[in-house]
């Protein structure tokens, strides 16, 4: 029998709600582990290993350390796959970057933060600003369907299939009444769907948690939010909340990606 | 139109019981509001039916091509497989004329070469009753038409004063109307009423096409080249919702979903759309039709020339659903009335 590809997970900057997310598949987990071996999961165990070949990495890098260590799982890891907003397109820690690094530390830290080399920080980065990402599972948290999807597909050596669609898509699947209809805004026409538009279907509205689909009509929805009476900084404030997404409207062929600066 | 004679006169409250009736033996879904809006959805009180005069948000395709469903189970070490056609007695309730026409050519699509069970199965499982309507900014059916529906109902409401005046389509629809309901013979002042409001909605159009329905097909031939795609194609978002809400969009994906043990699994088919980036990206990475001009025009030829070729009917009902939702404003009637400006069919008439 061939051996169990051994499979770990990573935690950078953020909250591990995504490993929670992992867990939370009471139903899946107990068929997961028959097929693979979880060798690193800090959420569920203390045990660690260097050898694995599938990692799940969740957080965004805010620390020049972080980049030394990230190095280290491409390095050993044959695919990488980014779990979540913070290691996709570095979710809401890029919100620090508005701001200066000295300020943020002493925010957080107390006004001696800067004499503690530990308290360093730098401008937050998703993953795949430093490394190679195979594969991405968006949203914050990430959905349970998502990630058993992706991980089904990388055990059966298929593609795995992200969404390339606005959350318009899920939304109208969902019988939702447009937010607009209802005198309020979104960023769904431009982020990326999959979330089967959870947020908008309990009556809240999208806030652009999965970051932009690959060709997003940026400059089409800039001037819709104004029709619908934002300013102008309110809508780059509502384009930036998941990490500060590129405000150029992009040529059709061209990729566009939310990104942390 | 219905002959005169058929007419049967309806109270309210012999709606109430037609309707408790149906929902005796089945799942009742019907013209609701939600967040204030008409839409469909599930009736279990009489009292949740809101007949709305103003198109709902969504069609009522989804009764019949739901959202999601799935087609196939299967497992993977045996290789066995098993159709899933998931049906149930239903009744759809409050579907405009330009909803019925849109059943009608759906009906087409999918009985077209391999038939689709589960729609065709759904579709004879369903009770269906239409309901008058009033248009408002965006509706333009009376330019396609499909302003009244003769075929593709049991039974058709038409809204007045007092009551109801009731027609009926099938041997069904007239078995239902007599076994759950009272009906009499409509009054001569009933059908005058009628008439007046038909001509007060023939009247009310603010949406028209400026060309004759049987010239569409012509007219769109000849736009390949039109302005109008790169001017439309700049503002869409490329967001599927025209497509989502259309009632004769019923293109699919069909996806293989495979359990957590990697064993079994489900396909599934859901709603696809030609106007998202991936519809026409094949393996490799081409896509066919890259940018959003081209994926606008290739749908709008679908509503007035490419499926009007194949099956003899324009597929656009004049619901003005797209227009409604789109959040920058294409508006498919005036593209459409744009292209008959440009065209010379109608300036050699």
């Amino acid at each position: 029998m061939p051996q169990k590809p051994k499979v770990a997970f990573f935690s950078f900057t953020c909250c591990e709600g995504c490993q929670l997310a992992v867990l939370s598949c009471e139903d899946e987990l107990p068929e997961i582990i028959k097929d693979v071996n979880i060798v690193n999961f800090r959420e569920a165990f203390d045990q660690r290993s260097e050898d694995y070949e599938i990692a799940f990495i969740e957080g965004s890098i805010s620390r020049k350390d972080e980049i030394h260590k990230l190095k280290k799982i491409r390095a050993k890891a044959r695919v990488v796959v980014a779990l979540g907003a913070c290691s996709s397109t570095g979710g809401l820690n890029c919100l620090k970057n508005l701001y200066p690094m000295e300020f943020v530390k002493k925010e957080v830290y107390g006004k001696n933060a800067s004499r503690y080399p530990r308290f360093d920080t730098m401008p937050v980065k998703p993953v795949d600003a430093f490394i190679h990402v195979d594969h991405y599972i968006h949203g914050c948290p990430i959905p349970k369907k998502e990630f058993l999807s992706v991980f089904t597909s990388l055990l059966m050596g298929s593609v795995p299939v992200m969404a390339n669609y606005p959350v318009c898509v899920d939304c109208k699947m969902a019988g939702n009444i447009c937010v607009f209809e209802k005198g309020m805004t979104c960023v769904g026409p431009v982020t990326r769907a999959g979330c089967d538009a959870i947020c908008v279907t309990y009556g809240c509205v999208c806030w652009g948690c999965r970051g932009f689909v690959d060709d997003p009509n940026v400059a089409s929805h800039e001037e819709t939010l104004k029709r619908y009476g934002m300013a102008h900084s309110e809508v780059i404030r509502s384009f930036n909340l998941y990490g500060e997404r590129k405000m150029e409207p992009k040529a059709a062929s061209m990729k566009s990606k939310t990104k942390c600066r | 139109m219905a002959d005169k004679n058929q007419y049967r006169y309806l109270t309210k409250t012999g709606l109430k019981s037609l309707i408790n009736g149906l929902m005796k033996d089945r799942v009742v879904y019907g013209a609701v509001k939600k967040d204030g809006f008409p839409a469909f959805g599930r009736i279990t009180r009489f009292e949740d039916l809101e007949l709305s005069q103003t198109p709902t948000h969504l069609s009522a395709k989804e009764f019949f091509f739901p959202q999601r469903e799935c087609l196939l189970k299967f497992d993977i070490p045996t290789g066995a497989h098993e159709p899933v056609v998931a049906s149930q007695g239903q009744a759809v309730i409050g579907l405009h004329p330009c909803d019925i026409h849109a059943l009608n050519l759906m009906d087409k699509v999918f009985a077209h070469g391999t038939s689709d069970a589960n729609y065709l199965t759904r579709r004879a499982d369903t009770v269906i009753i239409g309901a008058e309507c009033f248009p408002d900014e965006y509706c333009f059916c009376s330019s396609v038409e499909t302003m009244n529906a003769n075929a593709g109902f049991d039974i058709f409401l038409h809204e007045i004063k007092s009551g109801f005046l009731t027609h009926t389509g099938t041997d069904a629809g007239r078995h239902l109307l007599g076994k759950l309901t009272k009906t009499v013979k409509a009054s001569a002042s009933r059908i005058k009423e009628l008439d007046r409001l038909k001509k007060k909605k023939e009247g009310a159009f603010k949406t028209r096409l400026n060309a004759p329905a049987k010239d569409l097909p012509g007219i769109y031939a000849q736009s390949s080249d039109s302005p109008v795609w790169g001017k439309i194609g700049a503002i869409c978002y490329g967001c599927g919702s025209c497509n989502n809400v259309c009632p004769t969009c019923c293109c699919f994906d069909v996806k293989d979903e495979v359990g957590a043990n990697l064993k079994d699994g489900l396909r599934v088919r859901v709603w696809d759309g030609c106007t998202l980036e991936d519809f026409a990206k094949v393996a490799g990475g081409h896509n066919f039709r890259k940018t959003r001009a081209e994926r606008l025009r290739h749908r709008f030829n679908r509503k007035f020339r490419y499926l009007t070729d194949k099956f003899n009917a324009l597929f656009c009902v004049g619901c003005g659903r797209c227009s409604r939702a789109c959040l920058v404003k294409i508006n498919i009637a005036q593209v459409t009335n744009e292209l008959i400006a440009e065209s010379t069919i109608t300036k050699n008439r």
